[in-house]
């Protein structure tokens, strides 16, 4: 024990003194949470519309008004001289909507009138979005009207549970937090371990009496610290800049992030142990963790969306379970009853780096 | 032989030796080649495969309190073009309720004892629909085609026979079949020649360096221009094949349309081409070693593919992150293979992206030269 509180303060002395490790654990996290917590947004908020309108009735001037008044869009007029698809083709808008000459006539007389609405559609995502607000849009313009009866036999009432004004940090920055106290602690703990390598001090340990299990506790206690610091700042900020806070019993969370926190460390050791230079270990990082974390945690788009093999890699990336209980925690006030599982997966992948990682460190000390 | 003879009265013969040593470098580099072939393959099917915005089965837990012929109706018509999916379980409400709490359905839709009733007496029915909400994009979207769904049962039950006013004819241009891949591959192609093309100019320099090969070609009679063109050249055709690369893995592995002119999209990735190898010297000038090169090629990556559009859309971002994304080259060449692929339009459309990324090209280029000869001399 005496011997692992040594090596977590030596790891520690060797932290402070070097300011681009310094930088890495606080100056980059907090300028990676800023630009996923800011950049990233799903939903656009102001569809560039143009209008094209051949109907000279007041119909068809009540639904362009509509549109020029509604928040959503960012409306313009497009003279009916062009096609519209030269809107969409030169990028000038995202959406279209044609109202035909006959509009306002077919629906006083009681026919169905076509639009015809493009939408550009390169986004799949959004093209949804604009989709269902054009079609909101027109049916508004309908039951405003009295074109359709008021009165239909079924009224939806649609509640939207958690996150009930839909806002999009809700959901990008916890997840964001994830990935960000995922790369940097690995980060951190694969060039601590290196550099030992590159310098050579890693022959001293092997003549040293420590076994390799107390070496990397030490270094990995150390860095638990120091990734502890950086969770709690990460944290703070979050409140802060996205006003985000727990909702409900925090412990879950606590827990299940110390345990996150180890096997980012034990993962980011392993690389360690595995890679020879600093440069290779870094690559390596940010292959092998930053694009798992990002692409395979579910942080932006649902997990169910991943493509059948690929879905079963997921289980074994503890970003993924950390996501969930980071939007249980932050979100949905989840609690021990629902979320006792989460922090069981994460131990288990913080033994499996560790394993790992000891494996490794036994077989190089072995060589030596 | 004889193209190297016409290559060498073109380029003369020193140029054409080192071109050939840099090529011959590369080649025997394994590592290298491995750069430029298996990340990009890996990278564009993993984005592909697992980046997708798609909403569809999502978990409809059901609560039928009535329990008749049209409530039964109104859960098949919303489970029709597979928006949802019912998720098996225990239909009271209470269960319901934990499990949408959970997590464990995504939305949950409660039909009171009373509904048909009070459709047949003629009154209005309503239906509860609980949608979990912390994906805000997905609920949105959910909430917008369950609105329309429920709306189109409830109009097929009305009495008179129902003529609806105004029909929407939705085209999707472009991606018809909104196949999301369709928008992420070719954002990763310009990601991958980002990434590889960065990593592996500075590496080729910054290995000279380290082993001090440097000086000794510092002590060869050939200009430091000719070093650095020599440099390029290789580099350029390497960086080139793996855009072809990309592309065919993009075309087999996703069906990926390309709609626009061959040569248009060649040309726009020369340009990004030499953008990315500058940047890449830039760096390898900057950093004292292979460390320091690829740690800053690190964080400069971070935001140049945040920004650039190939993983979260533009549009979506708030105005002040969409400013700075002009200031990111990558964001224009995406744009511009987004516009190659998919749209199908030319250079009439793109010569202000095209032009953008020329002089970014231009101004990098000297100021990596200039930066690469201050240190020579």
């Amino acid at each position: 024990m005496k011997k692992v509180l040594a090596q977590c303060k030596k790891e520690l002395a060797q932290f402070i003194r070097d300011k681009l490790t310094v930088a890495l654990a606080f100056l980059l996290p907090f300028l990676s949470l800023m630009l996923f917590g800011f950049g990233v947004r799903l939903e656009i908020k102001h569809i560039p519309l143009v209008v094209q309108n051949f109907d000279s009735g007041l119909m068809s001037y009540d639904l362009v008004d509509r549109f020029f008044n509604n928040e959503q869009f960012d409306a313009h007029k497009w003279s009916g001289s062009r096609p519209l698809e030269d809107a969409l083709d030169k990028g000038l808008a995202k959406a279209g909507l044609i109202i035909p000459p006959e509009f306002s006539r077919e629906l006083r007389q009681g026919h169905t009138a076509t639009v015809q609405v493009f939408v550009d559609a390169t986004d799949v995502n959004n093209a949804r979005v604009m989709k269902n607000s054009v079609i909101g849009t027109i049916n508004g313009f309908l039951q405003d009207n009295r074109l359709v009866p008021n009165n239909l036999p079924i009224k939806a009432e649609i509640r939207l549970w958690f996150n009930p004004g839909r806002r999009e940090s809700l959901y990008v920055v916890p997840g964001a937090l994830v990935v960000v106290l995922w790369i940097f602690p690995s980060l951190l703990a694969a060039l601590a371990m290196v550099r030992e390598k590159e310098s050579g001090t890693i022959l001293q340990v092997y003549a040293s009496s420590i076994t390799a299990a107390e070496f990397l506790f030490g270094k990995i206690l150390a860095y638990m610290v120091i990734a502890g610091a950086m969770a709690a700042f990460l944290i703070l900020c979050a409140n802060l800049f996205f006003n985000i806070w727990f909702v409900g019993d925090p412990t879950p969370y606590l827990l299940g992030l110390v345990l996150f926190l180890f096997s980012a460390l034990g993962f980011g050791t392993l690389i360690g142990t595995r890679m020879n230079t600093q440069s290779a270990a870094v690559q390596a990082v940010a292959t092998g963790g930053f694009t798992t974390a990002l692409l395979l945690s579910g942080y932006l788009y649902p997990i169910r969306n991943i493509v059948y093999p690929l879905s079963l890699l997921t289980a074994v990336i503890p970003a993924r379970w950390f996501v969930q209980l980071s939007r249980d925690s932050f979100v949905r006030g989840g609690g021990w009853i629902y979320d006792w599982y989460l922090p069981v997966f994460l131990a288990i992948g913080a033994a499996l780096f560790f394993r790992l990682a000891h494996k490794n460190m036994s077989k190089m000390q072995l060589k030596a | 032989m004889r193209v190297m003879n016409i290559l060498e009265s073109c380029l003369g013969v020193r140029l054409l030796a080192l071109m050939v040593k840099e090529t011959r470098q590369i080649l025997r580099d394994k590592q290298q080649l491995f750069l430029l072939t298996f990340p990009p393959i890996v990278q564009i099917c993993l984005y592909g495969f697992a980046l997708s915005p798609d909403v569809h089965d999502l978990r409809l837990g059901i609560v039928d309190e009535c329990k008749t012929y049209k409530s039964r109706e109104l859960t098949s018509a919303l489970i029709e073009n597979q928006v949802f999916k019912i998720a098996r379980g225990p239909d009271d409400l209470n269960s319901m309720m934990k499990n949408i709490e959970r997590g464990k359905v995504d939305a949950g839709l409660v039909i009171p004892p009373d509904f048909d009733r009070q459709i047949s007496q003629g009154h209005q029915a309503s239906v509860q629909l609980i949608i979990d909400a912390v994906d805000a994009n997905t609920a949105g979207i959910t909430q917008g085609y369950a609105t329309q769904m429920v709306q189109n049962y409830a109009q097929s039950l009305l009495q008179e026979q129902f003529i609806r006013p105004v029909v929407s004819q939705v085209t999707y241009a472009y991606n018809p079949g909104l196949i999301s891949s369709w928008f992420f591959v070719p954002g990763v192609l310009g990601l991958v020649l980002t990434l590889t093309g960065t990593l592996v100019s500075s590496v080729t320099l910054v290995k000279e360096k380290d082993s001090g090969t440097l000086e000794q070609l510092l002590m060869t009679p050939a200009e430091s221009w000719e070093i650095l063109v020599a440099k390029i050249v290789p580099l350029l055709i390497m960086l080139n094949g793996t855009v072809l690369l990309a592309l065919a893995v993009g075309k087999i592995m996703f069906d990926l349309p390309f709609r626009g002119n061959f040569f248009t999209y060649m040309f726009v990735s020369g340009i990004y081409i030499f953008v990315v190898i500058s940047i890449g010297i830039i760096l390898a000038t900057v950093s004292k070693n292979q460390r320091q090169a690829i740690l800053t090629s690190f964080f400069f990556n971070l935001p140049l593919i945040q920004l650039s559009g190939a993983i979260s859309p533009i549009e979506s971002m708030p105005d002040f992150f969409r400013m700075l994304t002009y200031l990111d080259p990558l964001r224009y060449y995406i744009d511009c293979i987004r516009n190659i692929l998919l749209r199908g339009v030319g250079l009439e459309v793109m010569w202000k992206e095209i032009s953008v990324l020329a002089c970014v090209a231009i101004v990098l280029l000297l100021s990596s030269a200039a930066g690469f000869r201050k240190q020579l001399s």
